[in-house]
């Protein structure tokens, strides 16, 4: 809501700075977002009287002015203005004068020597309004400065209006506001309307079809009237409060509904057909032409304003195009209704049409305001257009709504701010906002809310008001911070840092990354008979749907640092991934990594190589194996995105993730132009759910331990891991660790085989073991690997 | 004194006499450690005389004993001496560089702006909050519903939000897990609700489709607004580490929220003076708080004559961006990497 210091003054005494008044306002609850001076980008101008004005001789659309400029001699000035006409007050910019970057200088136009220019309002800056020279009030004297006559520097103030309050859509809202916080009084401009004997021929009837939606209409008709531009005054206030001036029928519509709040709409009284005004619902399919010519199909819940023959108006949205107001029109039915907030907002949605009155209808108007806006209205008209009111309004209301009525206690004011007022300063801070106080038998005090604070409602809602008025900055900072422990912590947030914790241990960086993805970079991620979980109002098609991995964002990241010269990358990430299954939508969190690229750069020390699949794997286990679930055993990777160098985790028959190779083909659609790229992807909530929930301590071996190494020649396709697993089974109680620590390929052993060699560590609890133990124990283990993998032990 | 003994006397003081002309000859560790080996090992010479101990008359043996431990202690202790001075000569200095680069372990990092939520999650937790959590994709009931923000509301447009099929929204705010964990606790309930958020605004400096809020929300007996005030200005100080920020609170409208405020610490660049970042207001706007309104105890089933709450929110990149002194969000989801190596 923007308006200028000037009209706010109008209604309440403002005394404070323009700094201090802006304070004020943001301090209640008015959040001031912007304040300008308003400009004034010239000078040199002064108001001049039209003496004369003669047609030019040699050009039909100049006219020529005697103008008296308060300079003893009248000036000859040379104008276009259509409407410049003698008598009448203008300013004038006499030689010298400046009119932003334009200096005024003496000019011969067309054989005539001007000496000054005749200025609109648009040339000085002042409104939009180009049509004619400005036309100033009789207080204006000739010769004297122009800024004087405007009076002293002027502010637009734009405030921040929130939803729950319609009343300060209003400059009186905004005005009772400053005097509520000022303790200042409020001056509303009366409106009543003397009309002369009912004119029966003049008689427009209403019905109400739909109280439910429009529980009071009340309106008027004019005659008499004169279309013309507004004045000044008006096209000014209008401008800076950010809506053009159109003629003073429109403009005085827009006036009081920025004065008082409540939006009314003038029709052309002539054009609505059988002297009568029905509100109904729309039927479905309907067909309506609103003013700015645009077609609507309506929905049967629309509310409409009809005469007798068709609509003319969406009710408390937009006028009919059948029946606006024109420049020929000289009687008016001006409408002034109470519509019900849902409704109008149900109908703006649905038809995508948002005005300045649907807006204020939506959170609500005042159902008890309707007259006070007509006659304001019809006043203004009177004064302005040279109307005549044709007959009494009409006020079909069928069912009044009163003010609430609530009780409040003075006690629950103080708990709930944690302040100690008394009664008289909560009923003045009440009194000061029109909610009249009284005193209840149980000593609370009875309220009762005038019908243009809808917001206010229970006793709660007083509370605020009493607080917000009182001012936040005088309630205190209790200072019994809480210090009461005795609540458990959250062991999924503490699980979930844990694991942060631990692969930034392992070199990793976190990233956070955006969850919105595009199409294109989540289909692939999809399990089977899954579907991308689709935003209906995207902001674009590269963030419409929810990420189906969080291995898509640390694709993307890999790839932007990538293009910026940084090749090798470790990142983790852990987030949130969705897909559809049928219809239900699926979240779960993920834990993600990924290395791209090699080890580092060269050093002096030694030569990166290149990721591979034992490096994921390696933080997979670790990973694992620091959160203490122990056991896991790998199967095959789910997943098309994944390479063939890749593997499936399980603990206890439950799917934990995959990690290895990412697809070459994937990788590549993400522009990152290398085949080292390796991924792990774990279910955050599998981890969680299998995790121990207590450490137990293993107890240190007291015995020495017993070494002892065995070198194997395997076929090449036997897995290594599957000989360890052997290893371990047959090793006996005692074989504590079994650790790869050779593994060859090549031309040192036969074609089809390969070489591995194992470090096995024995240890007994109780004693020290003999090297016989040992040894019977290995042959066991040499046995078993004969039979079952065909293994012969090397000599060395 | 027997020949034997003698003898044996005279050669102890040989291999002394040996090992002192022996001894500066080992010029490096290793070569020091082959000097003791050949002298003090297993096989070595002192050992060899041991041996001969057995032959020695019974009665000269505990004298020649004696002799024979006092020689190796003094070998000991002298090539320890030399092996400590070899840590300290600088004889090998050509070869030893200290200004080499040093072999760095590999490095992580958490992300700077979930460092801060740690950070905000600690000092609640410290003041006895319960971390919570719930889903990011939400149903408009507990996202606007319960909330009390109804379905044709125009309070519903103060968020732009994104929609789904199926009346679900991608959460506007961490606030639904207060609706969820009342559903699921009787008060008192003291909770804040760290989590990722989704507001349909074009990103820009300060602007991002996808942020982190963290919620909180206390409900009790007599809980009033002073508490709120005291609770925002503890966890001001504390977060930025400086017991003379201020807080100040402004009425403003939300709908789960009545009093409803904004709340704003003073600049903590300026101590509230006015600079670029208040926009020489003093005052750095942060985000909105207020007493938990009825209507919201009504959907979780709480008796608001018998409690009251209060619950705040704040916006997790403003305060890394004030922290850290950034001053465009989007670096934050960059993941350039430049940026997380700095953290």
């Amino acid at each position: 809501m923007k308006v200028t210091l000037s009209w706010l003054k109008e209604y309440v005494d403002i005394t404070l700075s323009i700094q201090e008044l802006a304070h004020t306002l943001t301090m209640s609850g008015l959040e001031v977002e912007s304040v300008e001076e308003v400009a004034r980008p010239f000078s040199g101008i002064v108001v001049s009287r039209i003496l004369s004005c003669e047609p030019h001789p040699r050009a039909d659309k100049l006219q020529v002015c005697q103008v008296d400029a308060g300079r003893g001699e009248p000036q000859r000035v040379v104008c276009g203005a259509p409407n410049a006409r003698a008598g009448m007050l203008a300013p004038l910019a006499l030689p010298g004068a400046r009119l932003g970057e334009l200096t005024v200088e003496l000019r011969e136009i067309r054989g005539l020597l001007s000496s000054g220019m005749l200025c609109s309002e648009v040339e000085l800056g002042l409104t939009e309004r180009g049509e004619g020279v400005m036309v100033l009030d009789e207080c204006a004297k000739p010769g004297q400065d122009l800024n004087e006559w405007l009076g002293g520097t002027d502010y637009v103030i734009d405030i921040f209006i929130t939803p729950n309050r319609p009343d300060c859509l209003s400059v009186i809202g905004l005005a009772r506001e400053i005097a509520a916080a000022t303790r200042v009084p409020l001056h509303i401009p009366a409106a009543s309307i003397k009309t002369s004997a009912a004119g029966e021929a003049h008689g427009i009837s209403v019905a109400i079809a739909t109280p439910d939606l429009c529980p009071r209409y009340s309106g008027r008709a004019l005659e008499n009237i004169r279309i013309a531009p507004s004045p000044f005054w008006m096209a000014y206030r209008l401008h800076h409060a950010g809506m053009r001036a159109i003629n003073n029928i429109v403009d005085i519509t827009n006036y009081s509904m920025l004065e008082n709040g409540h939006p009314l709409h003038a029709f052309d009284a002539s054009r609505i057909e059988g002297r009568r005004i029905l509100v109904r619902r729309a039927q479905a399919g309907e067909r309506f032409t609103t003013l700015d010519g645009k077609e609507h199909q309506l929905e049967a819940d629309t509310c409409l304003i009809c005469d007798g023959a068709r609509p003319v108006a969406l009710a408390g949205i937009m006028g009919g195009l059948n029946s606006e107001v024109e420049a020929e029109t000289r009687t008016l039915f001006l409408e002034s209704a109470y519509f019900e907030p849902t409704g109008i907002r149900k109908s703006s949605k649905r038809l995508g049409i948002s005005t300045e009155s649907s807006k204020r209808f939506e959170r609500g108007a005042d159902p008890n305001g309707t007259l006070y806006a007509l006659d304001r209205a019809a006043s203004l008209i009177m004064e302005l257009a040279g109307a005549r009111p044709a007959g009494e309004a009409v006020d079909v209301y069928p069912a009044p709504i009163a003010p609430a009525l609530i009780d409040l206690s003075l006690d629950h004011v103080n708990r709930l701010i944690g302040t100690e007022l008394t009664a008289a300063e909560a009923e003045r801070i009440l009194t000061s906002l029109e909610i009249a106080c009284g005193h209840t038998s149980t000593g609370s005090i009875s309220c009762k809310v005038p019908t243009f604070r809808p917001d206010l409602t229970r006793p709660v809602d007083l509370i605020e008001e009493i607080a917000r008025v009182y001012g936040f900055d005088r309630i205190p900072f209790a200072r019994t911070v809480i210090l009461d422990q005795s609540q458990t912590p959250n062991p999924r947030t503490a699980f979930q840092d844990e694991v942060r914790r631990l692969l930034a241990d392992y070199g990793l960086r976190e990233t956070l990354s955006l969850s919105l993805v595009s199409p294109q970079a989540a289909a692939p991620f999809l399990g089977e008979g899954c579907s991308l979980v689709e935003l209906l109002n995207p902001l674009s098609t590269e963030w419409s749907v929810f990420r189906t991995s969080l291995l898509i964002s640390l694709l993307q990241n890999a790839a932007y640092n990538r293009n910026r010269q940084m090749p090798n990358l470790r990142f983790f990430e852990i987030g949130s991934a969705a897909w559809k299954r049928g219809e239900a939508i699926e979240e779960k969190k993920q834990i993600a990594a990924l290395l791209v690229g090699e080890t580092g750069l060269p050093t002096w020390h030694s030569r990166p190589r290149r990721f591979d699949f034992y490096d994921i794997k390696g933080i997979a286990l670790a990973l694992l194996e620091a959160l203490g679930l122990k056991g896991a055993v790998m199967g095959s990777a789910a997943g098309s995105f994944w390479a063939c160098e890749s593997a499936g985790l399980y603990l206890q028959g439950k799917f934990l993730g995959c990690f290895g190779r990412l697809d070459d083909e994937l990788v590549q659609s993400f522009k990152i132009k290398t085949p080292d790229v390796f991924g792990l992807q774990l279910e955050f909530d599998t981890l969680y759910t299998l995790r121990p929930q207590v450490h137990r301590f293993e107890a240190i071996p007291r015995f020495p331990l017993v070494p002892f190494d065995i070198a194997l020649l395997l076929d090449s396709d036997t897995p290594v891991g599957d000989v360890e697993d052997a290893i371990r089974k047959t090793g006996g109680e005692h074989l504590v660790s079994v650790h790869l620590f050779d593994f060859y390929q090549g031309e040192q052993v036969p074609q089809g085989k390969k070489s591995v060699a194992f470090s096995l560590n024995f240890c007994s609890k109780e004693r020290t073991l003999g090297v016989e133990e040992v040894e019977r124990a290995v042959a066991t283990i040499l046995a078993q690997l004969a039979g079952q993998f065909g293994a012969v032990l090397r000599q060395r | 004194m027997s020949e034997n003994l003698s003898r044996l006397l005279k050669e102890i003081a040989a291999l002394e006499k040996e090992f002192d002309l022996r001894l500066p000859e080992a010029t490096t560790a290793s070569e020091l450690e082959q000097l003791k080996n050949e002298f003090l090992g297993r096989k070595g010479k002192l050992q060899s005389l041991f041996a001969l101990l057995g032959r020695a008359e019974a009665d000269e043996r505990p004298h020649l004993g004696a002799e024979l431990n006092r020689l190796k202690e003094l070998l000991t202790s002298r090539s320890e001496e030399a092996a400590r001075s070899f840590q300290h000569r600088p004889k090998v200095i050509s070869m030893f560089d200290p200004t080499l680069p040093a072999k760095y372990p590999s490095i992580g990092s958490l992300h700077p702006m979930l460092q801060v939520m740690d950070e905000i999650k600690q000092i609640f937790s410290g003041m006895g909050f319960r971390i919570e959590e719930g889903p990011e994709i939400e149903s408009e009931y507990y996202n606007f519903t319960a909330l009390n923000i109804p379905e044709y509301h125009p309070s519903r447009d103060m968020q732009d939000s994104f929609f789904l099929e199926g009346r679900q929204v991608l959460r506007t705010h961490t606030s639904p897990v207060q609706i969820r964990t009342m559903e699921s606790q009787k008060p008192p309930v003291r909770m804040i609700a760290p989590g990722r958020c989704f507001r349909k605004d074009t990103p820009d400096a300060t602007h991002s489709p996808t942020f982190h809020q963290v919620e909180g929300l206390v409900v009790d007996r007599g809980v009033s607004f002073a508490d709120l005030k005291g609770i925002v200005l503890a966890f001001a100080q504390k977060i930025f580490d400086d017991k003379q920020v201020r807080v100040r609170f402004r009425p403003s409208f939300f709908p789960f929220t009545e009093p409803s405020a904004e709340y704003d610490f003073s600049c903590i660049f300026c101590k509230g003076k006015g600079c670029r970042f208040c926009k020489q207001s003093g005052w750095l706007e942060i985000s909105g708080a207020g007493m938990v309104d009825p209507a919201v105890f009504g959907f979780v089933d709480y008796d608001p004559d018998l409690y009251s709450g209060y619950a705040f929110g704040m916006g997790v990149e403003r305060i890394a961006l004030l922290k850290y002194q950034i001053n465009d969000i989007r670096i934050l989801f960059e993941n350039d990497l430049r940026f997380l190596e700095q953290f």
